[in-house]
């Protein structure tokens, strides 16, 4: 069902409200999809332990600065890769594929004796760094320690030694009579992931955020009360540049929930609360950012006060739009953009699942009322989607002001079929195709959604599996 | 004064089981039905009295829910210690007289609770939800009433000035600080004469009476947890 709505030409060629796009299902990477191709080519031992990892819950997704890469991270540690396929020469139209182009552990699971408590491998966030040679980089952290991973690829390997047979035993040196050079030969394409910094020992507090510099050198990690600055380089020290840690921790009220440095100005940063604040700070300042250059903080509304309130108004996310100017938080029931001038009140604000306010008391009885979802912007900043429960995820499009809502489900998902607007009935009486609040799956929810920095290419991640959904060219 | 290995009570969910054993009874209910994910719909019918009693309820049950080994969100648990911050603040301007005990009289006496309960007027006046029963007193080893939170987080500046150094200062509670919440709530520092609600990790800077928690801890602490660190630290 398409909805036909006149479209605007805009002066760098068309571009089409995210309602009129048909988005179709690309491709669905699941347990079985990832580690069955792994079994195939791997020996016996190794694929029956991969075989016996439970099925994960995707804890992060993130595009790298192309979009050719696509990593995921689980609860279990683990980093998993997908690669674009090329656009094949039959059908030129449609995009690649993407499939799985490495997987490794990232994270295991400590113990830490002090306290007596586990600290869970479950990867928080992944973020790339921007490409510089062959290989790839990319930072991955849990609760305590941040790793950056090289990923690379081998396509050659060394045949001819003179000590060493092919099969690596090493030849009795009595037995060599001349001598050869070595030489590269072709291989089975390898790729490999190895570790090349830890940075570990820096957080009291579980880490929420990571986020690299556009300097391309430096990036910041967040935890509940302290941020830290650290230079990639250096693993062994880092700069504390926020702390909210209150001396006497009775007065605990407000804890950093998210932070991100600015695209373009490598001296500026923000920073997210529990009580739906968001503070930017400029490094040039001073050496602590304690004192926020701004923050940005609406009023709230008298009439939707509840005892909920400042659990909702919790913000769960904060991206800084490609181009600098905005920035858009995600709280509990509402997506906001802000424009870095102005910090009285959002520009915009769209209700994602506005039928849940009656709700609330409910959901805090079942803890969803804490679940923290993420928000993205696509390539130009004309669109932000995020997700919501039932497996629905939204797109809001800001210059035609409209919003669609779909679902990611197995169902939908044959190749290039084409994804069905879905509606919410609130309502008394419902419509055919509506599905009621009450009818909700709250134990399905799309935490993690990413956008192609380049084209109408999106991944959604539900609780095991991650959609990808291409737009629709004819 | 809880003596060497005696096990605290969990009395804390009781109060909290009354208020909130109907709203179980539903869930198990509906769970039995195959609807889990599903919101309660009676939840949405509730009056505002009636919803407050709810909450707090489950306020109480979430902060005291821990599970041994796993450290617990520090935003959760500042999100819910706000809440029941806010109820409490609403209840005692509603006027819930007898919970404004002077944290004098109240805090040292071992039966002071027996007057305070925690329902509100519009609720003990006929309304539905069932009261929270008033404390009885069962010396040190109870868990406060809401109201008392807040009581004793103001009398922390008052207590400080108690002389219980003179009891506990030879007890060493360093290894036992921890930087979490949840596990200072069961450890039950929660109690009449510790109220730190956020143990610091920094021992040292903190005053006297954060101390005596951490050594209530220490006297506290579940033999099932030493059983638990000691099967890792074997496994290991």
């Amino acid at each position: 069902m398409k909805i036909i709505i006149a479209t605007k030409k805009k002066k760098d060629g068309v571009l089409k409200c995210v309602c009129n796009i048909w988005w179709t299902f690309l491709c669905v990477k699941g347990y079985t999809d990832v580690y069955s191709k792994l079994c195939l080519s791997t020996s016996i031992n190794e694929s029956l332990s991969l075989c016996q990892y439970m099925a994960d819950i995707i804890s992060t997704v993130e595009f790298n600065h192309t979009g050719e890469l696509l990593a995921t991270g689980d609860k279990g540690g683990r980093v998993v890769i997908f690669q674009q396929e090329p656009e094949s020469k039959n059908q030129p139209q449609c995009r690649g594929e993407y499939n799985v182009y490495s997987t490794f552990q990232s994270h295991e699971p400590e113990f830490d004796y002090l306290k007596s408590l586990e600290i869970e491998e479950k990867i928080n966030k992944i973020r790339w760094l921007p490409q510089k040679n062959a290989a790839q980089f990319l930072l991955s952290t849990n609760d305590k320690t941040i790793k950056l991973w090289k990923i690379s690829e081998r396509d050659k390997r060394p045949e001819g030694y003179n000590l060493k047979e092919e099969d690596g035993r090493y030849r009795d040196p009595n037995t060599v009579t001349t001598l050869r050079v070595p030489i590269f030969r072709p291989m089975d394409l390898m790729v490999e992931a190895s570790p090349r910094r830890v940075f570990a020992n820096a957080h009291t507090y579980h880490i929420n955020s990571i986020a690299v510099n556009s300097d391309y050198e430096t990036y910041l990690s967040a935890d509940d009360l302290r941020i830290n600055l650290w230079h990639l380089e250096i693993t062994d020290r880092s700069f504390n540049i926020v702390d909210i840690k209150p001396a006497n921790m009775e007065e605990l009220t407000e804890v950093i929930t998210a932070a991100e440095f600015h695209p373009n100005q490598c001296n500026t940063f923000v920073y997210s609360s529990s009580k739906g604040t968001i503070r930017m700070c400029d490094m040039r300042a001073s050496a602590l950012c304690d004192k926020h250059a701004k923050m940005f903080e609406e009023p709230e509304d008298p009439n939707n006060r509840s005892f909920f309130s400042e659990i909702i108004s919790s913000i769960s996310d904060v991206k800084f739009s490609h181009s600098g100017r905005y920035m858009m938080t995600r709280d509990y029931l509402s997506v906001k953009i802000w424009d870095l001038n102005m910090e009285t009140r959002p520009v915009e604000t769209y209700q994602v699942h506005e039928y849940l306010r009656s709700k609330l008391c409910s959901l805090y009885e079942n803890d969803c009322i804490f679940d923290k979802f993420e928000c993205c912007w696509n390539g130009n900043d004309s669109v932000v989607m995020t997700g919501s429960y039932n497996n629905f995820f939204r797109m809001f499009d800001r210059g035609y002001r409209q919003d669609v809502t779909l679902e990611a489900s197995r169902e939908n998902s044959k190749p290039r079929s084409v994804l069905k607007p879905r509606k919410v009935s609130t309502g008394g009486k419902r419509k055919k195709d509506e599905i009621s609040v009450d009818s909700l799956d709250f134990n399905k929810k799309i935490l993690h959604t990413a956008w192609h920095p380049l084209d109408n290419i999106i991944a959604v991640a539900t609780t095991n599996n991650l959609y990808i959904f291409q737009e629709k060219l004819n | 004064m809880l003596g060497r290995g005696v096990k605290r009570k969990w009395s804390c969910l009781e109060e909290a089981e009354v208020v909130s054993e109907a709203a179980e009874d539903k869930q198990q209910h509906e769970d039995e039905d195959g609807q889990d994910g599903l919101l309660d719909p009676s939840r949405s019918d509730m009056s505002r009295l009636q919803q407050r009693q709810l909450v707090l309820g489950l306020c109480l049950e979430k902060l005291q829910r821990y599970q041994a080994g796993v450290e617990l969100s520090l935003r959760r648990s500042v999100l819910l210690i706000n809440t029941l911050r806010q109820i409490q603040e609403e209840m005692r301007s509603d006027g819930v007289g007898s919970c404004d005990v002077h944290p004098d009289s109240c805090l040292l006496r071992d039966d002071f609770r027996e007057d305070v309960t925690v329902t509100c007027p519009g609720c003990s006046e006929g309304e539905s939800p069932p009261e929270l029963p008033s404390q009885e007193a069962n010396g040190s080893d109870q868990q406060k009433p809401p109201a008392a939170v807040s009581d004793a987080v103001n009398a922390m500046g008052y207590l400080g000035d108690l002389a219980l150094d003179d009891i506990f200062e030879d007890i060493d509670t360093s290894m036992y600080e921890t930087s979490d919440l949840p596990s200072a709530w069961a450890s039950g520092s929660l109690w009449p004469l510790s109220v730190s609600l956020w143990p610091d990790e920094d021992v040292k800077l903190r005053p006297q009476s954060h101390s005596t928690a951490g050594s209530l801890q220490s006297c506290l602490m579940d033999l099932n947890e030493l059983d638990h660190i000691m099967e890792i630290l074997v496994k290991s």
